[in-house]
């Protein structure tokens, strides 16, 4: 008898980081919101499911949204309302200080901050560098014909983009991005068997408390000054820490996921030569691929809610202190929303209807700066180029490749992506 | 005060469904859609930080 896949141990077998599609498949034919057996986590498989949790977080805190059941909520948990719970036990769940963590209103007042960061102007600005950013590794990238895309050009290429929108001196940023590109890969989070460290960006903190504090006792003319004295909707002004945070969070947040969206939109490009035909061909279907690649591939599988009270998602009643997972890859596969759901269509029409970057409150505010990044990256990359494929020696042939993903129970995409070139004119 | 949602810049964040609820409202597609477009009195710094917030930038006042 073949195994029933729901019995797998989705957040340490390592079986799933390949393939983790049929596994979602299995929960969803079973219950879209079903408990699974081995922690106890109830996993929201289901669009219309899934959309509900993130709409609702008066029934659900977000205290556990990182780190989900490792290691869990510290204490055991009683009683039919947990509010007060988890007020008393929030600081000791780890990322406590992290914005995806907070509920409101501190979440609220903290989110308010983050959006004076990047402000429309500032996105704008940052859309403007992106171009030149993105050549400056191509100049290097490109040149000898092939190269590993992850490492090459997607890491450094997201950093350098949050280090311009943060406005990062510019000769400050060889030594930041070289510090971040050591640390950052292969992160702790999600990782059930690494320790959870409790601030693993504990440089970057430093680099830009120094920063607010230097803008502070004198600002100047600069994107760190506007930064430094941002304040919350109230008007008062944040201690050094909440900016530092904040700013910290769209590193932490904003580059290893930008990464794995860039990574898929460049093995379908190499997959699927009709695709990339059809891409070269006429540019303004990009927005909708780039929604596609979202949809196919969350970069973030999934993020966790507590129940705090007795409820109800789908048809299944969820006991208060339940554990949920919302997994956004698996909700983007629901045949319920999206037809023939396992295929790449670069044109469906409902695309953009993905959870890649989550609902509600706690949405992915920089889903327009990942976009933007992907956009221009791509522009450039078929500008400069007249064909891109996958390296076999390192893939294997058409129709029998081999790809590895990031064994973690939160991120979604590509180790590493070997691609070969042809150049176009001005770059041969 | 009358505010509206461009329909192709939305993508369903839902950011304003929780700061101005009287006003916004989500559609069976999982997008938000100004509802009514007038915002009743006393509401109009709630309408705000949901122009100021949306992540999309979909939310405008209109005259």
């Amino acid at each position: 008898m073949a195994e029933d896949l729901t019995s797998v141990d989705f957040f340490r077998d390592g079986r799933l980081t390949d393939d983790p599609y049929p596994f979602y498949q299995a929960l969803r034919d079973k219950c879209p919101v079903s408990r699974e057996d081995h922690y106890g986590v109830t996993m929201v498989t289901g669009w219309q499911e899934a959309v509900h949790v993130y709409n609702d977080a008066d029934t659900f805190s977000s205290c556990i949204s990182v780190t989900g059941p490792f290691p869990g909520f510290p204490v055991p948990i009683e009683g039919d309302d947990i509010t007060e719970l988890i007020e008393q036990h929030r600081d000791d769940i780890p990322f406590s200080d992290q914005l995806p963590t907070l509920d409101p209103p501190t979440h609220t007042n903290h989110r308010a901050l983050l959006m004076r960061l990047i402000t429309p102007k500032r996105l704008k600005e940052n859309e403007d560098a992106m171009w030149q950013l993105a050549d400056d590794i191509l100049d290097t990238f490109l040149a000898p014909g092939e190269g590993e895309f992850i490492k090459g050009f997607a890491g450094p290429f997201t950093l350098r983009v949050i280090a311009d929108l943060l406005g990062v001196p510019e000769e400050d940023r060889p030594e930041l991005l070289e510090r971040l590109a050591r640390g950052t890969h292969g992160s702790a989070v999600g990782n059930a068997d690494k320790t959870m460290n409790k601030t693993p960006l504990e440089y970057l903190y430093e680099v830009f408390a120094t920063y607010v504090e230097d803008r502070r006792r004198e600002p100047r003319d600069d994107v760190l000054s506007g930064l430094a004295t941002a304040t919350f909707p109230d008007g008062s002004m944040p201690e050094v820490g909440d900016v530092v945070r904040v700013a910290t969070n769209v590193f932490s947040a904003g580059q290893e996921t930008t990464v794995r969206l860039l990574g898929t939109a460049l093995k379908v490009i190499g997959d699927r030569p009709d695709i990339q035909r059809r891409l070269r061909d006429d540019r303004s279907l990009l927005p909708n691929f780039i929604e596609e690649c979202l949809r196919i591939e969350s970069p973030v599988k999934g993020d966790f809610r507590l129940s705090r009270v007795p409820t109800t998602v789908g048809e299944e009643a969820l006991a208060a202190g339940c554990t949920v997972m919302v997994v956004n890859g698996a909700a983007n596969r629901d045949p319920r929303r999206f037809d023939d759901p396992d295929a790449f269509d670069p044109e469906r029409k409902n695309a953009r209807q993905h959870l890649a970057f989550g609902r509600g409150i706690h949405s992915c505010p920089g889903a327009p700066l990942a976009r933007a990044e992907t956009r221009v990256g791509l522009e450039r990359l078929l500008d400069r180029t007249t064909g891109i494929r996958i390296s076999e020696s390192h893939h294997g042939p058409a129709g029998d490749r081999r790809y590895q993903y990031i064994p973690t129970y939160i991120l979604r995409g590509l180790t590493e992506l070997h691609l070969e070139f042809d150049l176009a004119g001005g770059d041969s | 005060m009358k505010v509206t949602v461009d329909e192709d810049r939305c993508r369903g964040h839902g950011m304003c469904l929780t700061l101005c609820p009287e006003v916004f409202r989500m559609t069976d597609d999982g997008y938000t859609i100004a509802d009514p477009e007038e915002v009743p009195d006393g509401l109009e710094e709630a309408a705000k930080d949901a122009i100021a917030d949306c992540p999309e930038q979909a939310i405008s006042e209109i005259d």
